[in-house]
């Protein structure tokens, strides 16, 4: 079943497209930075990018830090919240559980997939930015990357934490997926479970910046996002990290659960 | 149907809950004495940790190039990383969400980094200087507000769990009638006398106006190549003479300050050159000399202030427990003089000073 | 298990089935009997609940209360084994739009839980598209079928694992005459062979046509459930249509049951010899023949019996027929 609703996520066309969205947004900023050769001010804008314009090795993670906080999760939305409504409003949902498909199982092949997808578009966003880096930016220091406190990385540290970094993008993903897929299994609108979800994440940031909500801060699913930037100071800084990989594994069993126990306690009469 | 959702309710309870259950588990209290732990404390300079530190400020420092970067400690909440092998040999990052600026210390040499203009400034450490995030830390700013306290200011407090330790607590009353520091609440580990957490309140208040707190603590003495700075190829290295104005000015003015002032004694006990810093425990007064071009726009500034004053030495403002005062000219430059002291202390300060000249 | 061995020939059976949407019981109470071999035509009004029991069949729709058997197993507890033998059409048919036709069989077939190999499955795709007369070759995304299209493409899908029961709910939607045609020739052949069908439809005609037993649904209750050729097996009555109706109701006396019009209904065992003798007599008889009620008439009844304001089951049931009056009238 995982692989069937692979196929069916890389034969869709709205998939390419998605990611093809994704990647548009870095490879207009790299345009940009290399035509107007004016990087934001340093310490505005979005991790890493004030500094690629001397080293374009690091525009992959900026360009992740351009893509985490809307366009991806507003992806993973749409994908997540289209993982069960999608298949109601085709009218294929009720063809799949009586050819049978276990409803727990079919979940499980959503998850997956919702997860894959992050995976794919990480890791494609992540080579086109790497290589749009390398021609239009600046080329890298033969010395290394100055990491975040000063100190030089090698390629091989850089390469390492790049990787660490796209792990940490991709497991920030997974609460978002999980939610998604449980408003999925409550309506039978896929864009109304995805603008809930969208709804979700844009309160989780709303709170954030208010102080009066600071006890709910360390719950919040968007908190840790940006934290991937600690892997590059040295040493790396793995407190936020980590809280961040136990409040996205939160979410991920809670609404995992929550989508089991709505879906595999519905009648299916839409 | 009830039973999934029940195990979807209690495990996002178990999720929230057990780590709030763990962090409120009872504290064990110890029976050391205030007098005993205050030793412990001044004697906890070369305790070697690392750590992870919040603090948090509600005062609205003036922002003045001649103050640093004191508007974002005093004002704003900060985190700090912290290497300490001893009191000459120490790392503390300041960090933000998309860089960092490090204070690197080596013997009499202190380095500092600022990741979003990749430069590494480098300057002898001076005696006199003004507030950094090194002073900001729960072990310097504790020891600093204890300095001189007497037994009679002192009592204990119940222990608190800080970063996972069951730490003992003291509260300083300072009785001094220049002090606007209302009183100080710090609780140490009990072994090393290390302050874990510092809370300062101001005459009238209910709340803390600094906070400062280690989240994480690890009493293992850092690597010696974690405290060390290596600039790579990249970096603009800046060389400079003075960490900042006031170790500048106490280097370069041409002023002699007395052993004491508004009647607060000089605070190391040494007779200051033209940078004075007077006061006992968190009392505490900096004399300093003005430049013409920083202290005009610095009065606008003040004279913005709600509490703003015009003296006849020259002019006050209060923020929170802490009071500034800017003189007038007098024929020769300006002064500043600021510190957790009443307006009063400032002006007869400034008399006094305006005397000695 | 051998499914026959509980209830030998039930297919599917319920006992007192119940499904209630809050205070509203869609389903009230019903026994379904359902046997080998069977055309079980499932007739209701729309809104009667058919849906919702087919739905209950397929363990997509959780009954309140009372017990589903299909295959002689309980659902929806013993699906994984009793559904893979079970062809179903469900409210219309479903299908990814952006993907050929074939490619959703494959799909579909891929998603369960006993996928045939490979090349059993390429050529079991093309076999049921050709049955259903889809081209196997057609490349075209579904979002460029026509309803009638969708439809074969739905009915393809049910019949795609050669199941043994089908539960088939308004097959013959969006399909032209010619198409119900050769669907219900079809669905015939496969009878034929073995498979019990369970049609479910508002369509009297539909049902008339093609059932060997009949059910029918009013408001959520089962009303009549009987052999079909039970309920139409002849009355012992006579019709005879005259120009002198009320010379030829003196002439027969007792005999005469009902007099409509220009037609009479008389009790007599022989139409021939009924015959015979009103014309002997001088009646001037312009049809004559032996009296069976259809369905809609038996339809008719069982609401009356159960209830006395059986209106809307009529208007229902009789507007559909008139409807479809033109397509019958094509089928030879």
């Amino acid at each position: 079943m995982i692989g069937v609703e692979l196929v069916k996520m890389v034969r869709r066309p709205r998939t390419w497209v998605i990611i093809g969205m994704l990647v548009a947004l870095p490879t207009l900023v790299a345009v940009l930075l290399a035509v107007t050769d004016l990087g934001p001010r340093p310490g505005t804008g979005p991790p890493f990018l004030s500094a690629v314009l001397s080293d374009g090795t690091l525009f992959p993670l900026a360009a992740l830090g351009v893509v985490l906080p809307l366009f991806l999760p507003i992806a993973v939305s749409v994908l997540g919240g289209d993982a069960i409504a999608g298949e109601t409003q085709s009218g294929t949902l009720r063809y799949l559980l009586a050819r049978p498909v276990g409803r727990t199982h079919l979940l499980l092949a959503k998850l997956v997939t919702v997860v894959a997808f992050v995976v794919i578009a990480v890791l494609v966003v992540a080579a086109v930015s790497y290589v749009e880096g390398r021609l239009l930016l600046g080329q890298s220091p033969a010395t290394g990357t100055v990491s975040l406190s000063g100190s030089t990385l090698t390629q091989e540290q850089l390469a390492g934490r790049t990787t660490l970094a796209l792990g940490y993008v991709i497991v920030s993903m997974l609460g978002v997926a999980a939610v998604a897929l449980f408003f999925s299994t409550l309506t039978t609108s896929s864009i109304g479970a995805a603008l809930g979800t969208i709804g979700l994440l844009i309160t989780s940031t709303v709170l954030l910046g208010l102080d009066a909500a600071e006890a709910l801060h360390p719950f919040l699913p968007t908190r840790y996002w940006l934290s991937f930037v600690d892997l590059f100071r040295d040493p790396i800084l793995w407190r936020d990290v980590v809280r961040g990989l136990g409040v996205q594994l939160g979410y991920l069993l809670v609404f995992s659960l929550a989508a089991w126990a709505s879906f595999t306690t519905k009648d299916i009469d839409d | 149907m009830t039973a999934r959702w029940l195990t979807v309710l209690l495990t996002a309870d178990a999720l929230v809950v057990t780590p709030l259950a763990v962090e409120a588990r009872p504290t064990s209290q110890s029976s050391i004495s205030a007098t005993d732990l205050l030793d412990r404390i001044h004697n906890s300079g070369d305790v070697a940790w690392s750590g992870f530190v919040e603090s948090s400020g509600a005062l609205q420092v003036p922002d003045s190039e001649s103050f640093a970067n004191l508007a974002q400690l005093l004002g704003e909440r900060n985190e700090l990383r912290v290497w300490w092998r001893n009191a000459r040999d120490w790392r503390v990052d300041r960090i933000r969400s998309t860089g960092e600026t490090d204070l690197f210390r080596r013997g009499d040499t202190s380095i500092r980094w600022v990741f979003e203009s990749e430069t590494a400034t480098i300057s002898p450490v001076s005696q006199v200087r003004l507030p950094d995030a090194s002073d900001l830390l729960p072990p310097t700013l504790g020891r600093s507000v204890l300095q001189g306290a007497r037994d009679n200011e002192l009592v204990r407090l119940p222990a608190r769990r800080v970063a996972g330790v069951d730490a003992p607590g003291l509260r300083l009353t300072p009785t001094e009638r220049a002090a606007t520091v209302g009183h100080v609440d710090l609780w140490a580990d009990p072994d090393t006398g290390l302050p874990l957490r510092v809370e300062l309140y101001g005459l009238a208040d209910q709340r803390p106006v600094v906070t400062t707190s280690l989240l994480e603590l690890d009493l293992d003495r850092p690597a010696a190549e974690t405290t060390e700075f290596t600039p790579s190829e990249r970096t603009t290295v800046n060389y400079e003479d003075s960490v900042d104005v006031a170790a500048a000015a106490n280097a370069f003015a041409p002023y002699d300050l007395p052993l004491s002032l508004g009647s607060l004694a000089s605070r190391d006990g040494e007779d200051p050159d033209a940078v004075g810093v007077y006061g006992r425990g968190p009392t505490r007064l900096i004399a300093l000399p003005l430049r013409d071009r920083v202290a005009e726009p610095l009065r606008e500034q003040l004279q913005a202030s709600t509490t703003a004053e015009e003296t006849i030495v020259g002019t006050v403002a209060m923020v929170g427990p802490v009071g500034l005062l800017l003189t007038y000219h007098n024929g020769r430059g300006y002064f500043l003089l600021a510190g957790t002291v009443t307006a009063e202390t400032l002006e007869r300060a400034a008399t006094d000073l305006l005397e000695v000249e | 298990m051998k499914p026959g061995a509980v209830n030998p020939g039930s297919v599917i059976r319920t006992r007192a089935l119940t499904k209630r949407y809050g205070g509203l019981r869609a389903v009230d109470d019903i026994d379904l009997d359902v046997r080998e071999g069977d055309v079980y035509g499932f007739l209701g009004a729309n809104g009667s609940g058919k849906t919702t029991t087919v739905r209950m069949l397929l363990g997509l729709v959780l009954p309140t209360s009372g017990a589903v058997e299909v295959l002689g197993q309980p659902m929806p507890a013993a699906r994984r084994t009793v559904l893979p033998q079970v062809g179903a059409l469900v409210e219309g048919p479903g299908s990814y739009a952006h993907l050929s036709g074939r490619a959703n069989l494959a799909l579909l077939d891929a998603s369960g839980p006993d996928r045939s190999p490979r090349s059993i499955r390429r050529t079991r795709i093309g076999e049921v598209l050709e049955q259903v007369g889809l081209d196997p070759a057609d490349r075209r995304p579904t979002r460029a079928y026509s309803l009638g299209m969708r439809q074969r493409l739905g009915l393809a899908a049910a019949l795609m694992r050669r199941p043994r029961l089908l539960v088939l709910d308004e097959p013959t939607n969006g399909l032209d005459p010619q198409g119900i045609q050769e669907i219900r020739l079809l669905l015939l052949r496969l009878n034929s062979l073995g498979t019990t069908i369970f049609l479910s439809s508002h369509l009297l005609a539909e049902i008339e046509q093609m059932c060997t037993r009949v059910g029918v649904l009013d408001r959520g209750r089962l009303v009549l459930q009987e052999q079909l050729d039970v309920l139409l097996r002849p009355t012992g009555l006579v019709a005879v249509r005259t120009a002198d109706p009320s010379r030829c109701a003196v002439l027969l006396g007792d005999a005469v049951e009902v007099v409509e019009g220009d037609r009479l209904l008389v009790r007599a065992d022989d139409p021939a010899a009924l015959n015979a003798y009103l014309v002997g007599q001088g009646v001037r008889v312009a049809e004559v023949g032996p009296y069976r009620r259809d369905l809609e008439q038996v339809v008719l009844e069982a609401g009356s019996g159960e209830r006395s304001d059986h209106q809307p089951l009529l208007r229902a049931v009789s507007r559909e027929r008139s409807d479809h009056r033109p397509l019958r009238r094509a089928v030879p």
